[in-house]
């Protein structure tokens, strides 16, 4: 018979004190793009040209990087270094005007219940690795259930509705449905970010994104976003920091 | 037709059937019957005549009725004399109809989908029950279709292998190696060797994680919470080391056409140098404490048993074949890999979820050891070919062995992407989810979806 209690307490604890103490990604790992202030137009340009997703947006001052629709492939800092790096600042969420309202009533409903949410998720046709990073916060080195974060069966008891993956025409009705069963005040979390905006999906074969179909409260980019973005973007559903809107630079 | 009939004789003769997909072009459109005889592969072309109307050969052989099924349903031609049954690719339409029959039949039928409980992908299972058994199941999937291969047209070499990536984002590296390797065959390429073992290290850790899962998620079914969060913990140890040698959590974005993005071996090693020992202590510290916990191992035993007729008659490919005592593990008859595998890792002839859960602990083993093969040759020079080398026309295939089992890709490649088309492990295997579950109960079904371990996106594509 296997002693799993002593083997765990072997290894001491794993968990990150992450969103109370700051938490570090790799060096090498992709999450934010950002664009050197000052690059020259032709090295924008030339990053630009190989974004397959159609991200980095030409402004008067240079370029934008639209967040959301970014799938982290890192061609532009590959190609075009001189213009374009990736840092690996993992707090990508994006958030719009309407959430603040959601979030007051959300908060007045968790603090009777002591402050614990529940999330149900919905697949809308995602690359299966969305589903496997949001497993990944319950494992011991995220543990989101420390957080009150807890996964629930059916949509009456859910607070968050989390989807992932660029929604197919044969999703639409059961994502509508499962937003329709749950009880209001409810938050809409798009995750990832061809959920959050189609990425390098053709138009007509998809359906579109998430906000297509049910009000999205906070966006969470990446392909997929890691553990500890989804943690955040999380914490900005419920509330306890805060985060750019879509679009913002 | 002719190519049937080939593929037809070459089954009765003890091959096994692949695949059969069709290339539409201006004016015809062609069917590719693909089949296997020791580890060989056969391509059999035909052209479909104009009446539009071919005849099935799923009646001879079953594995043959998914893949009719669906040519027919993307490209309308009619395979005459198979067994009506309903369209496996999804349409508005069918809910209505599939609710309507689970409203007015006698023995009880329950739709399970396409939105379950917990963190799954979306599937439906029509489940017919008397009671606690199962009668019959059957699966209506591609609700997850995302027109990913008509993506692929005329498609760039630069983004086409993040199309790749996309069909199924858990095993990225070997969804990428495979369409690759069909480009660089079309035209005539090797890849460097240092570019060969950084695909063989990310394609093998891949498979590490991803039979990490699956036993994780049987533990889980078990109610063996701190067994499942701990081999959980060891995944996310995999999922770190990947991350901090190429840049993603699960390897994403390293491989291109002709070699690798940028030369990541030497970040592999330097990251496994630190990670690569503590990670697989881990992994198999908690292989030795599932293996060794008796009221995980009664759930296991004896559920969700096939014959080995059965995965032979259905085609099925990797863990869940082998856990049924059929071999074919490309990586024995397709050697790219940096260092030549001569055996498969375990056959188990039980084919039962227990079986499956072996013979991916050996896998894992065994993983581990062509990993550090592959570092431990540390071949030198470039990482990828020049790009003016990258020229050519004609089709070819590859097959990868992907962590669900044989991967194929077949590609048509004239100065741009005509056709691409992808036979994914997990479509091969999921007719074989079917028979695997009359016989046992209701609280069996998710130990047998996970012990199969397959991923749904790589089906519907």
């Amino acid at each position: 018979m296997s002693n799993w209690i002593g083997r765990g307490l072997r290894r001491g604890i794993l968990t990150t004190n992450y969103p109370f103490q700051g938490e570090a990604m790799p060096e090498r790992y992709r999450a934010r793009p950002i664009v050197f202030p000052g690059a020259t137009n032709e090295h924008i340009e030339r990053g630009a040209a190989v974004c397959l997703s159609a991200a980095i947006q030409r402004s008067e001052r240079g370029a934008i990087i639209n967040m959301q629709r970014c799938f982290q492939c890192g061609e532009c800092a590959r190609i075009a270094p001189e213009a374009f790096t990736f840092t690996n600042d993992f707090e990508l969420a994006l958030t719009g005007d309407s959430i603040e309202m959601v979030r007051a009533e959300l908060r007045r409903r968790t603090r009777a219940l002591g402050r614990s949410i529940h999330i149900r998720h919905v697949d809308c046709g995602s690359d299966a690795s969305c589903e496997q990073e949001l497993q990944a916060i319950f494992n011991p080195f995220y543990d989101a259930n420390r957080l009150g974060i807890f996964l629930t069966a059916s949509p009456r008891h859910a607070d968050i509705l989390v989807a992932t993956g660029v929604v197919t025409h044969a999703m639409v009705e059961p994502l509508r449905r499962t937003y329709d069963a749950m009880p209001s005040p409810k938050v809409v979390i798009a995750l990832g970010s061809a959920a959050s905006s189609g990425t390098i999906f053709a138009d007509d074969d998809v359906a579109g994104p998430v906000d297509r179909f049910v009000p999205v409260d906070v966006k969470v980019p990446g392909t997929p976003p890691a553990p500890l973005t989804i943690i955040h973007g999380l914490w900005v559903a419920l509330g306890h920091v805060t985060a750019p809107r879509p679009g913002a630079a | 037709m002719e190519a049937a009939d080939r593929a037809m004789r070459r089954v009765t003769e003890g091959a096994r059937f692949v695949w059969l997909f069709c290339e539409a072009g201006y004016t015809d459109r062609m069917l590719h019957y693909v089949t296997d005889l020791d580890g060989k592969l056969e391509f059999a072309r035909g052209v479909v005549p104009e009446s539009g109307e071919v005849a099935s050969i799923a009646g001879v052989v079953p594995a043959a009725r998914w893949y009719e099924q669906e040519v027919h349903n993307r490209f309308a031609v009619r395979f005459n004399g198979s067994t009506d049954h309903p369209p496996i690719i999804k349409s508005p339409e069918q809910d209505a109809e599939k609710l309507r029959r689970a409203l007015g039949d006698e023995v009880s039928t329950v739709l399970y989908g396409p939105v379950r409980s917990g963190i799954v992908e979306s599937a439906c299972w029509i489940i017919e029950t008397a009671g606690e058994d199962f009668v019959a199941v059957h699966p209506s999937m591609f609700f997850k279709h995302r027109g990913l291969e008509k993506r692929f047209e005329g498609a760039t070499l630069e983004l086409a292998p993040f199309i790749a990536e996309h069909i199924s984002g858990v095993t990225p590296s070997s969804h990428a190696t495979a369409f690759c390797r069909a480009v660089e065959t079309v035209c005539g390429i090797d890849v460097p060797p240092r570019a060969r073992a950084a695909r063989t290290i990310l394609v093998e850790l891949e498979r590490v994680h991803q039979h990490l899962d699956s036993l994780a998620k049987l533990a889980d079914d078990g109610s063996l919470s701190i067994g499942s969060a701990q081999t959980f913990a060891a995944k996310e140890r995999v999922h770190r080391l990947l991350s901090e040698a190429t840049g993603h959590r699960f390897g994403r974005g390293s491989i291109c056409v002709g070699g690798m993005r940028s030369d990541i071996f030497g970040a592999l090693r330097t990251a496994a140098e630190r990670e690569l020992d503590i990670v697989e202590r881990e992994a198999l510290s908690v292989l030795r404490g599932l293996f060794g916990t008796q009221s995980l191992l009664d759930r296991l035993i004896g559920t969700g048993r096939l014959s080995r007729e059965t995965v032979q008659a259905y085609g099925g490919v990797g863990p869940v074949a082998r856990g049924s005592g059929v071999v074919n593990d490309a990586r024995l008859t397709d050697g790219w890999l940096y260092a030549p595998l001569d055996a498969p890792a375990a056959i188990d002839l039980n084919g039962d979820a227990m079986a499956r859960a072996r013979v991916r602990e050996a896998e894992i083993r065994q993983s581990f050891r062509l990993v550090r093969e592959a570092l431990d040759g540390s071949p030198t020079g470039k990482s990828c070919v020049d790009q003016e080398r990258i020229q050519g026309k004609g089709r070819a295939h590859t097959r990868v062995e992907s962590p669900q089992g044989e991967l194929l890709y077949f590609v048509h490649y004239d100065e741009a992407l005509v056709r691409v088309a992808v036979r994914s492990a997990s479509f091969a295997n999921w007719p074989l989810f079917v028979p695997s579950l009359p016989g046992n109960i209701f609280t069996d079904f998710s130990f047998i979806e996970h012990s199969f371990g397959l991923v749904q996106s790589e089906t519907d594509r």
